[in-house]
């Protein structure tokens, strides 16, 4: 349950000020790495993106995870899409997308939270997907893939676990249904309230707030939206009559939340390309430099075997 | 306790117990000696062929590891004494013994082993310290191991010597000991295969009697249809509740057990025992307390709660196959209000 999970006690933040400031940290710590490592002639300050360019790439690439899993065969379930995103971000919070190209790791991303959900897929079927691709280019990005595999599981820290707020949603619907019949028909805001959550997922509500409050919140926006009171269901249904302090602290949560998904704006296209212009600059410049950890996870004074396969570069278009 | 096979029989293995545990080092080599094939044998390194063709016939080890096949051995040391094939080291006819192992170096060991523990027989409870024991094992194998390979010969039997000559008593009196202890149990096995024959014995003769009295009731039948004025029909009704009567009582003693004056324990019946109490251990009664765990939200409905509440109606009823590996819609709904509620109220601090 989430109350004594790991995402509880290591992946829930207090603020969006301690996100930004983990994200700044893995920037500097990707730029201090690379100015050490060659004094190469061409490498300089100005070419590292800036944190803003980085949040611009990083909302491009969650969409095209979205759009991948949302056209993949068979359905995916919500809860794996939910599951995906949620190691994506996770990810992206302690390392740099100058370090490792968003469009592996996102893919790296999927195929681990399928296994993780139980979503069985075997892994010719999933690279299948990638329609845009020739066999063979199917199997280069399943090479890279398995590489890439164990690198997010350490970052991950190994809390492979997510809680997503589609069951508490459910949960609430039954809740509502049973002991609130003040509301005439729930099941009426479940729409509002699934959009409102997949909205959620493309934030950093899911590092902030737990998956129930996320689905409460869901909820309520999608009544207020349609005109209903839900108060006495707070105060009468959850047993917060008397606890004014929670209520109004549950509500702080609520409000900011929804300040979240407001400031939420989708990647406009110039900025994307230019900024991914940037970044393809910087992966090629510093992946020939660092050739030998191309495996991601071997430690540093490791003698690498031998590259399987020659790195090819497949680009974004080849995706969908 | 280390098995060795015999060679002279192919088709079963019987099991040697050469009294004594093996080193680590030697047991892995001797491991793979008794895993074998049947035919696919080392033959006689000198008349080859002769083994394939005669399986009966047995290898032969000396002294100094190499073997020879009966036959060979019975045609070069015609005169008592000779060198070895392989080697050339000069050997005696009287010091060839059986091969037990597939390995020949083993069977020497073996013969090593058996020498060096005449002398160093000391046992766990002759030495002070766990420590003490163990460094003695390990004196007692690199001995064993420098004998067996021919390393530094010279030096290994003056060490043995000059053990010999110090721990003289010790040695002897171990000697005695485990001939004392071989004696009993000697007399135990005796004893056992005494008693053996002689329940074997009684159940004979028993069988016998209830032989011999069946025929007399039946030549008794016969007696009586000669000479008895009753009719026929009567007598063999008679015979027949006879005949039931013996079946009864042979059942019946097959049934009777015979009084034991022993435990299975190994305890006398008529042993006293020590009946002083046991010390007692008094410590803190154990209080049950059921497990609280903190969920951070309001609190959820028991599992059998939820139809009666209602909340069974708004969920999708189970299908009878479902039902079969015992899901009921009762789980699916309380792990929905479960995850609903946990976590909803705010983290304290």
């Amino acid at each position: 349950m989430f109350h004594n999970s790991s995402q509880k006690k290591y992946w829930i933040f207090k603020s969006e000020d301690e996100l930004e400031h983990m994200r700044c940290k893995a920037n500097q710590k990707f730029r201090n790495k690379a100015l050490e490592s060659g004094k190469k002639p061409g490498v300089s300050e100005s070419m590292f993106l800036q944190r803003h360019e980085e949040d611009v790439l990083f909302r491009h690439y969650e969409r095209r995870l979205l759009e991948f899993c949302n056209a993949f065969k068979p359905t995916m379930p919500k809860s794996v899409v939910g599951t995906a995103l949620m190691y994506f971000r996770r990810f992206y919070l302690s390392n740099s997308v100058m370090e490792y190209h968003p469009r592996i790791i996102m893919l790296t991303c999927t195929y681990l939270a399928c296994k993780v959900d139980e979503f069985n897929v075997s892994c010719t079927q999933f690279v299948g997907n990638l329609v845009q691709e020739t066999p063979a280019g199917q199997e280069r990005v399943l090479e890279q893939i398995l590489e890439y595999e164990l690198l997010l599981i350490q970052q991950l820290n190994f809390h492979l676990v997510v809680h997503n707020p589609y069951r508490p949603m459910e949960g609430l619907l039954i809740d509502l249904k049973t002991r609130y019949p003040t509301l005439e028909s729930p099941e009426s805001l479940r729409k509002t309230a699934d959009d409102f959550l997949t909205q959620a997922a493309m934030t950093d509500a899911g590092l902030l707030f737990s998956p129930s409050q996320i689905a409460l919140t869901a909820i309520l926006n999608s009544a207020s939206r349609a005109g209903l009171n839900m108060e006495s269901y707070l105060t009468q249904c959850l047993g917060l009559k008397e606890e004014k302090e929670t209520l109004s602290k549950m509500y702080d949560s609520m409000r900011r939340m929804k300040t979240l998904l407001k400031k939420y704006e989708p990647p406009k296209l110039e900025e994307v390309n230019i900024s991914k212009q940037r970044l393809e600059r910087i992966h090629a410049e510093f992946a020939s430099s660092s050739n030998k950890r191309k495996r991601g996870y071997e430690e540093d004074g490791h003698v690498a075997k031998e590259p399987r396969l020659v790195e090819e570069e497949w680009t974004d278009e080849d995706l969908i | 306790m280390i098995c060795g096979r015999d060679h002279g029989d192919q088709n079963t293995a019987q099991i040697v117990d050469l009294g004594f545990t093996l080193h680590r080092r030697r047991r892995n080599r001797l491991l793979k000696s008794v895993v074998q094939t049947e035919m696919d044998e080392q033959g006689c390194p000198r008349c080859k062929t002769t083994k394939y063709r005669n399986p009966s016939l047995k290898l032969m080890v000396n002294v100094c590891g190499h073997t020879l096949c009966e036959n060979c051995v019975e045609m070069l040391f015609v005169r008592g004494s000779s060198n070895c094939v392989q080697c050339d080291t000069p050997l005696r006819k009287s010091n060839f013994r059986v091969q037990l192992f597939e390995d020949p170096t083993v069977d020497k060991e073996v013969e090593i082993r058996k020498k060096v523990l005449k002398i160093y027989n000391k046992r766990d409870f002759d030495f002070p310290s766990l420590r003490e024991y163990n460094d003695y094992l390990e004196q007692v194998e690199d001995i064993v191991y420098n004998l067996t390979n021919n390393v530094d010969v010279e030096n290994t039997k003056l060490r043995m010597e000059q053990y010999q000559r110090e721990n003289r008593d010790v040695i002897q009196r171990n000697k005695a000991k485990l001939t004392r202890e071989q004696e009993e149990l000697e007399e135990l096995l005796l004893q056992e295969q005494q008693s053996n024959e002689q329940r074997r014995l009684e159940v004979l003769q028993e069988e016998q009697r209830q032989l011999q009295a069946k025929r007399k009731n039946k030549q008794a039948l016969l007696d009586e249809l000669e000479q008895s004025q009753l009719p026929a029909t009567l007598l063999l009704a008679q015979h027949k509740v006879r005949a039931a009567q013996l079946e009864t009582q042979i059942e019946q003693q097959k049934q009777a057990v015979k009084p034991t004056s022993l435990f299975s324990t190994g305890i006398h019946m008529r042993q006293t025992v020590s009946l002083q109490p046991v010390t007692k251990i008094e410590d803190v009664l154990y209080h049950y307390r059921p497990l609280q765990v903190e969920t951070y939200g309001p609190p959820v409905p028991e599992l059998e709660q939820l139809g009666r509440l209602g909340y069974l109606n708004h969920v999708r009823a189970a299908v009878t196959q479902d039902t079969a590996g015992g899901y009921t819609s009762g789980l699916a709904c309380y792990r929905a209000i479960q995850d609903a509620f946990s976590g909803l109220f705010p983290l304290r601090g």
